[in-house]
């Protein structure tokens, strides 16, 4: 008499539908390219780096009112560039800055504001920096125009362009900064390391404990050690997962359809767990795609896996 | 943290990684524990990278080093256009060899005026370098990746994606230990009940 292991298995609820939109909210890139970024974006950074320094300085005069797109039209003279290649990526898996794109473009849908200072989602640490630089230049301009706030807003308006844009344009609009050398080497050079520090900072953010850390050395070690561990913790985990009982590794979805909902928190509510003797499986098996495969009374095995993994030990063995 | 596993992410992994499960399952009975433990972390390797699609480098890479352990999972794992593009293409050369180029580098190097700033600079750039070479050693495809800025792109997108797995895998496991340790419970109360007749 054999009890071991068998689970209720309770419906993956249409899982199969679920699973097809979910997956479809997973192409990013065909979303965003779809987006169009509002007219109000005209007084974004992206639009600023086309300008020369005083009109610019002009344009962040009128970042609050919200009709500063004509009126920045108005003052520079030119339309604003169409700037819905600007704000989306193709590199696809660049999810990271598509985030911040969305984000972005979201937030001026709703807002209609175009300082974005205050439409800023708090908890995305990456942008509130940007956002705190942008205030304080809005500030500043007001005051008085001074020439380094001037600078400040190129070199991150500059910074923000060449993270975001460098993998669409043919060429890079690079401004100097004050005593540096403006031959085209160091210049691509320096977009370079402008690329490579954004995105270490963002890594620096994924790992913990590297926000304190100074050096990029030092940082650079931290991430090869969390990468390290989360291989090793997988390596761990099938190895617990290999010395349990194999009914139950195997016989996943019967562990997984009580498992469902705590699985959505990332946390494990061991209570959720239920035995269920072998002959009362047959009645609470429900759809799901893998059902025809799953053998309850006799240990599973299939004939369609079963001739299927013979054809593939033959090569193996062929070989 | 811009960027956490997504329920979505994880519901996908968690399917991606039974399926391949599936594939061993006619096995079980006779195979040890470390081939066990090999076609449970293969087929969740499988699946990690398979969430990708394709994209991302590390992930085509990770295919093809499965792929040289166990063809056969690979193939039934990812549909059939992919897994031929994947599998069938023959892993890039080296960009360069590292070695040579530095060697080269040495000879080429002139003999620059030896401030302390300097020196120091140096040092610290070639720490850097080096601690770049460990993070391509760790990254799968890595030694591929020639532009360090790719690198750190796949470095960040490859992290989440193991903390998706690590997730995953975890809470499956919890599960499975709890589960076996009631089912142990169980059959220890029923045999001690029909034992007592």
């Amino acid at each position: 008499m054999d009890l071991t292991g068998e689970f209720e298995a309770r419906s993956y609820g249409g899982g199969a539908t679920r699973e097809a939109t979910r997956l479809e909210s997973l192409h990013l890139g065909d979303e965003f390219r779809q987006l169009a970024l509002p007219p109000e974006n005209a007084g974004g950074f992206t639009a600023l780096l086309e300008l020369p320094p005083t009109q610019a300085v002009n344009l962040l005069r009128f970042t609050d009112s919200p009709s500063s797109s004509s009126q920045a039209a108005a003052v520079t003279g030119i339309s604003p560039p169409p700037l819905h290649s600007y704000g989306t990526l193709t590199f696809p898996s660049d999810s990271v800055l598509m985030d911040r794109a969305a984000r972005f473009s979201t937030e001026h849908h709703q807002n209609g504001n175009v300082s974005g200072t205050s439409s800023l989602p708090s908890n995305s640490s990456v942008k509130t920096e940007p956002a705190e630089t942008d205030s304080s230049q809005a500030v500043n301009n007001r005051s008085g125009k001074r020439k380094d706030s001037d600078k400040k807003a190129k070199s991150w308006t500059k910074k923000n362009k060449s993270s975001e844009e460098n993998e669409n344009l043919p060429y890079v609009h690079v401004r100097a900064r004050r005593g540096q050398a403006t031959d085209s080497h160091s210049l691509a050079e320096r977009a370079r390391r402008e690329k490579i520090n954004a995105r270490m900072k963002l890594l620096q953010e994924l790992v913990p404990g590297c926000d304190k850390i100074q050096g990029t050395a030092l940082v650079l070690d931290e991430i090869i050690n969390h990468v390290q561990s989360l291989q090793r913790q997988v390596e761990m985990l099938s190895m617990r997962l290999a010395s349990v009982n194999p009914r139950i590794d195997f016989n996943l979805d019967t562990i997984l359809a009580s498992e469902n909902g705590s699985l959505m928190d990332g946390s494990f509510n061991g209570t959720a767990m239920q035995v269920v003797w072998p002959h009362q499986v047959t009645e609470t098996e429900q759809s799901y795609h893998h059902r025809q495969l799953q053998q309850p009374q006799q240990w599973p095995f299939d004939g369609l896996n079963q001739r299927a993994w013979g054809k593939e030990e033959d090569q193996d063995h062929g070989q | 943290m811009h960027m956490q596993p997504t329920s979505s992410m994880k519901e996908e992994f968690l399917q991606k990684w039974q399926m391949g499960l599936q594939i061993y399952r006619p096995l079980i009975d006779n195979t040890s524990v470390s081939e066990r433990r090999k076609a449970i972390k293969l087929s969740a390797d499988v699946a990690m990278a398979s969430l990708r699609r394709g994209t991302t480098c590390w992930s085509r890479a990770l295919i093809q080093k499965t792929a040289t352990e166990d063809n056969f999972l690979v193939r039934q794992m990812l549909s059939g256009i992919k897994a031929e593009t994947l599998i069938n293409k023959k892993l890039p050369k080296v960009m360069c060899h590292r070695k040579i180029v530095r060697r080269s580098k040495k000879i080429l190097r002139r003999r620059k005026s030896r401030s302390a700033i300097e020196e120091v600079a140096a040092k610290a750039r070639k720490l850097v370098k080096k601690k770049t070479q460990g993070l391509r050693n760790v990254v799968p495809g890595g030694e591929f990746m020639s532009n360090d800025v790719l690198l750190i792109q796949e470095t960040l997108d490859y992290i989440v994606s193991l903390q998706t797995q690590v997730n995953v895998m975890r809470s499956i496991v919890d599960a499975a230990e709890a589960g076996s340790e009631r089912t142990a419970y169980y059959l220890g109360k029923l045999k001690f009940a029909i034992e007592d007749g």
